[in-house]
């Protein structure tokens, strides 16, 4: 057996993940088995996503697909083995940051979803939990299991996508049809909380999602957000203004002009204004002080 | 709130182009096309798919030659020598040429099948081209067609983001549930595990809105329309041959576009390469208005019309076979996969329990 699995470290609906080895090089990886009988029509959707997307992606911010086995009528995806995570680093108070670490980060992530997007696939489950980090400390964004090839222009999809406190307005609003602004927009969720270290909208179910989104960011109307007023459930909102700049910079205490523009720019209402992912790589942000941390510098633990 | 503080939160419109680096690139699409599991796995030079096809004929030819020589030597008391001389003359291994031709009748009905459960057509698309993949990785000797035909369009749904359950799959199409999946892991594997097909529908889509563009007012949008359908066909049935192993997605499009209207399409191909595109200047879509730059050729004219030219007489020339022949090269796979039923067929068949089992052959005996 080229790969061995040494230790289980987490189990999910579909897939339980172990640490193991690659006999043959000695690299640390990390095995996916998918549960076959988890699922009664075959293949389960969540693993063939996984493996149709990550087979045509190759790039530094994405997680490399090593190999796939099958073995006693399971289907095993051989990653690479990622020790951390964006939201461990989050969570743990210990670990100090600086707003040249963060901007290393979103260049990291940028690079990787708009690899994703160069390529026609979107992500759908943007999050701090599914931005894996490498020893050499490169960010790896991770988890294929929602993706889908950017849709055609009347293809009618399923708005009930993304994690709930990083999903764009329009899939509150159910639209269905959306582009790969949803995937922008979470990005500019998890910007938020790397500098406030805590969630930025917690929505506590999907209807207060709708709710604390709009409180933070103001109700989008039809000025900014054409016909945003037709989306059934418009009518039962709260109209909250946006916050003023002086609100932002309250807020986001340590963030420059630069910073809140990009912020901004991620987080804006309209997906069709938003910015997409050349927009915010290309932005004033990144390239005025500090330049980003050396990747391998950042320290986290 | 203060508004004397508050700023334009959009980016700035006059920011100027950034420097590049000295080693700046942008990719291209054919960038990103080379390193698409299509280009990787399953684009190839004729010689290369030659080459691949006589390897697993043969291997699977050896391996069939074995279990009959096995299946005489295991059997010699109870045959008599007319049925050894039977096998050894009706259970040929078939020629990589009849692997070809059986493929493609089933690769003909599968494309029936899946127009008969109404799916989209580009479902329909990547059903053929996993079917068309397996038979690049099998043998029809060690699988017959028929016994993956479904596997492959329940895969291709899912694949696709189409999904039908099981349930529902097994009763549209009127076969058990467990015949369905049991060759999915097979499927999953042979197609190396690659399962994001690049499809000519898209270009036909993008050069449908280019023609118009660049021949702006010199076209009927009715007649593209019709032109637009008709290239969709012509593209399911390039999929059922060769020319997807050795053209790229938008030169197969091309070419059906040029099978369509060969006026139209060298019109188009002739402004876009040496146009200067004033008629077009009225439109509002910039990006049809551009030249293509020539330090952005990676190809000239000629180079591009001779390729799509070849493509298409392809196109215009898929495997046919007509139904004995293909009766005949059925006949020889089920032979050599299961000698038994030649010698039923013969009527020589001695008593079931004289005879071992053959290895492939898994289906409960039925006596004469």
């Amino acid at each position: 057996m080229e790969y061995t699995k040494e230790k289980k470290v987490g189990e999910g609906t579909y897939a339980v993940v172990y640490l193991g080895t690659k006999q043959s090089t000695g690299r640390s990886i990390a095995v996916k088995e998918i549960k076959s009988s988890a699922f009664k029509d075959g293949l389960d959707m969540s693993a063939i996503r996984e493996v149709k997307y990550l087979q045509e992606i190759q790039h530094e911010n994405v997680i490399e697909l090593v190999d796939i086995f099958l073995a006693s009528e399971n289907l095993n995806l051989v990653l690479e083995f990622l020790p951390s995570d964006l939201e461990v680093i989050i969570k743990d108070k210990s670990i100090l940051f600086t707003p040249a670490d963060i901007k290393s980060w979103m260049l990291m992530t940028l690079r990787g979803v708009h690899h994703c997007h160069r390529n026609f696939i979107l992500h759908r489950d943007l999050k701090p939990n599914n931005l894996l980090i490498a020893p050499d400390g490169q960010i790896k964004v991770a988890d294929f299991g929602l993706a889908r090839t950017v849709p055609s222009p009347h293809e009618i999809l399923t708005s009930n996508v993304v994690t709930r406190w990083y999903r764009a307005p329009e899939l509150l609003f159910g639209a269905k049809h959306y582009t790969s602004a949803i995937d922008v927009w979470s990005v500019g969720v998890i910007f938020a909380e790397l500098m406030l270290r805590i969630p930025y909208l917690p929505g506590k179910s999907d209807i207060d999602q709708v709710e604390v989104t709009f409180r933070a960011l103001g109700t989008p109307t039809d000025r900014d957000w054409p016909d945003v007023s037709s989306f059934p459930a418009y009518n039962k909102l709260q109209m909250y203004t946006p916050p003023s700049r002086e609100e932002l910079r309250r807020r986001f205490i340590a963030a420059s002009e630069n910073a809140l523009d990009y912020l901004c720019g991620m987080l804006t209402m309209n997906p069709q204004k938003r910015w997409n992912t050349v927009q915010c790589l290309e932005s004033e942000y990144f390239k005025e002080a500090p330049s980003p941390t050396e990747p391998s510098k950042i320290k986290i633990s | 709130m203060s508004t004397a503080t508050s700023k334009e939160l959009t980016p700035n419109a006059e920011a100027a182009e950034p420097n590049k680096p000295p080693n700046y690139k942008r990719l291209t699409d054919d960038d990103l096309f080379r390193h698409s599991s299509q280009y990787r796995f399953w684009s190839f030079t004729p010689e290369q798919l030659t080459q691949k096809r006589i390897q697993v004929n043969a291997q699977a030819t050896s391996s069939v030659g074995e279990s009959l020589r096995n299946f005489i030597s295991e059997n010699q008391a109870n045959l008599a020598e007319e049925d050894i001389k039977s096998i050894e003359e009706k259970a040929v291994p078939v020629t990589m040429e009849e692997e070809i031709k059986l493929v493609s009748i089933y690769a003909k009905k599968l494309q029936g099948i899946a127009q008969h459960l109404n799916l989209p057509t580009e479902v329909v698309g990547t059903s053929i081209t996993f079917f068309r993949r397996f038979y690049l990785e099998n043998s029809v000797l060690q699988m017959h067609p028929k016994l993956i035909v479904l596997t492959t369009i329940f895969l291709a749904c899912k694949s696709e983001n189409y999904f039908i359950g099981i349930d529902s799959f097994s009763q549209k199409t009127k076969r058990p549930k467990d015949s369905i999946l049991k060759y999915e892991f097979q499927l999953l594997e042979s197609l190396r595990f690659s399962l994001l097909v690049h499809h000519p529908f898209k270009p036909l889509h993008g050069f449908f809105l280019d023609i118009q563009a660049v021949l702006h007012g010199k076209v009927d949008l009715k007649y593209m329309g019709q032109i637009y359908d008709k290239c969709k066909k012509t593209i399911t049935e390039a999929l059922l041959t060769d020319v997807v192993y050795f053209y790229t997605p938008p030169q197969i499009t091309l070419a059906a576009l040029l099978l369509e209207d060969e006026a139209l399409t060298t019109r188009y191909l002739e402004l876009k390469f040496h146009g200067n595109f004033q008629a077009a200047s009225d439109s509002t879509n910039q990006e049809s208005n551009e030249v293509i730059s020539k330090s952005n050729l990676t190809i000239n004219f000629d180079v591009l019309m001779n390729l799509i030219t070849s493509c298409k007489q392809q196109i215009e020339k898929p495997t046919t076979v007509s139904v004995e022949e293909a009766i005949a090269i059925d006949a020889k796979v089920q032979f050599c996969s299961d000698p038994n039923k030649l010698l039923r067929k013969l009527k020589r068949r001695p008593t079931d329990s004289s005879l071992t089992q053959f290895p492939t052959d898994k289906r409960p005996k039925v006596s004469d």
